[in-house]
């Protein structure tokens, strides 16, 4: 989520200052974000200096500054909106450094690591089902759909769990000398 | 081996294995299960997850008596399941568990009431008791308008509900249900979790398969996990704890513009 392309799409719509950005932002998150004004101001600046906002109008009562966007602006926008995102999410690296080593070291209990693992994982589900029925009860679709990517992202964790059991325990056991005979003078 | 007992010499645990094998033969010989020991108390609503072939519908078919042990013990209410004869345990089976099976089993020539009654009938339950508890049932699974209909015009979710009530009639000590949701389409499945959790509240014990994680952590408490016919794991959940739900973002707030 990028404060720099909420603030532009909130300026297509209507000029706006910054105390108007910041709260017009939390409620297209649906208030599950609480945005720093001070960010706003200073990410203005900055899309100030780039071209891609401009003032407009007489700075108001204590120093309400309104911005509308440039047709550059416009332009980094509508590029943005129509790019797919690049990046899915990263897989936990450092669970996965845990796992190679509990491999290595002294015939780990990976059966043991993973169970452990799997608890946090079933527990998140457990709180996500929780808050889900909240966010039902409370009719805010939006928040089912942050619930709901959440969930399926925690199911993908899961599973690749199960894939890192099977894996792992079908490998031969780790033995020191066979892996780094390359590094034998 | 020893049978846990309080000091009224009753067991502490409504469902008690004690280091049960099975091992089904053939040309090859499978072992299902090794070594499971496993107590379940009155009350509990357990998952029990695994891959396909872990074991997991071979423990439930132990708890029914569908099937016998190689070796162990299976206690359930007070009785030696794994020692009865065919006589006693179709009597077990009557009179202490209700069964839901993935495919509902309900029988397409009864109405859905006639299919709620039947084991009641076989269990010798007075008629009028029996309906009594029919219609609260129907009430409970919100299927009071369906009780003349057949279950083929019944979609799988209002059928699942069916097969729940006609294991309910006869107020089971356990209620066994393997892949209850397995042939549902999510929607439907957490109706049936669902009303399971909310028998469950009552205090019904129930005893679930599943390989659906995410329903397991909804509506259990308590989550096995098998692994060729080993236990792995065995969880209970905690209370669902209060989460923002600006934690399921990651927000790059402090990006550089
Ligand atoms: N009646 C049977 N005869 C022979 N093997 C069986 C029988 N029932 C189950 N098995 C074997 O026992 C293992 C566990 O099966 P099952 O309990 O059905 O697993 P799950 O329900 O977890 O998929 C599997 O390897 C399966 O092939
Ligand atoms: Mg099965």
């Amino acid at each position: 989520m990028s404060l720099k392309f909420g603030i532009l799409g909130l300026l297509a719509e209507t000029p706006l200052h910054g105390y108007e950005v910041k709260t017009r932002f939390e409620s297209i998150l649906g208030h599950t974000w609480e945005v720093n004004i001070g960010q706003v101001y200073s990410t203005l600046q900055r899309l100030e200096r780039d071209n891609w906002v401009e003032a407009v109008g007489e700075r108001g009562d204590r120093g309400k500054q309104a911005y509308q966007l440039t047709a550059q602006g416009r332009q980094a926008l509508d590029h943005w909106l129509s790019e797919p995102e690049a990046e899915p999410q990263q897989l936990h690296d450092e669970l996965f450094i845990k796992l190679m080593l509990m491999r290595r070291l002294a015939n780990g209990n990976l059966e043991g690591l993973i169970a452990r693992q799997r608890r946090v994982y079933l527990q998140h589900l457990r709180n996500l089902a929780e808050l889900e029925r909240h966010a039902r009860a409370e009719n805010r679709p939006d928040l089912l759909l942050l619930i709901k990517g959440a969930v399926i992202h925690t199911e993908a964790d899961i599973k690749w769990l199960d894939v890192c059991l099977e894996e792992l325990t079908s490998l031969q056991p780790y033995h020191p000398d066979s892996e780094h005979q390359e590094e034998k003078p | 081996m020893s049978h846990l007992t309080d000091q009224h010499g009753h067991s502490t645990y409504l469902i008690e294995l004690s280091n049960v094998n099975k091992t089904y033969n053939g040309s090859t010989d499978q072992v299902a299960l090794s070594d499971i020991t496993l107590k379940i108390p009155a009350g509990q609503f357990t998952a029990i997850m695994g891959a396909s072939g872990s074991g997991k519908s071979t423990l439930l078919n132990l708890i029914a008596g569908l099937d016998r042990p190689t070796k162990g013990e299976v206690w359930v209410d007070g009785i030696r399941v794994n020692a009865l004869g065919e006589a006693a345990l179709a009597r077990y089976r009557r009179k202490r568990l209700g069964f839901v099976f993935q495919f509902f089993n309900l029988l397409n020539q009864l109405s859905v009431l006639d299919n709620i009654l039947l084991p009641a009938q076989l269990a010798g339950l007075q008629s009028k008791v029996a309906h009594q508890r029919a219609r609260q049932l129907l009430d409970q699974l919100g299927i009071t308008d369906k009780a003349r209909v057949y279950p083929g015009q019944l979609s799988g979710g209002q059928r699942q509900r069916v097969a729940i009530a006609r294991a309910l009639i006869n107020q089971p000590s356990v209620l066994l249900a393997d892949e209850p949701t397995g042939a549902l389409d999510s929607r439907s499945g957490d109706a049936v979790m669902e009303l399971l959790a909310q028998i469950n509240e009552k205090g019904q014990t129930i005893v679930l398969v599943t390989h659906d994680a995410r329903l397991a952590a909804a509506y259990a408490t308590r989550i096995i996990s098998l692994r060729d016919g080993r236990i792995v794991d065995d969880s209970i959940l905690q209370a669902p704890q209060h989460q923002a739900p600006s934690d399921l973002l990651h927000l790059h707030s402090e990006e550089a513009v």
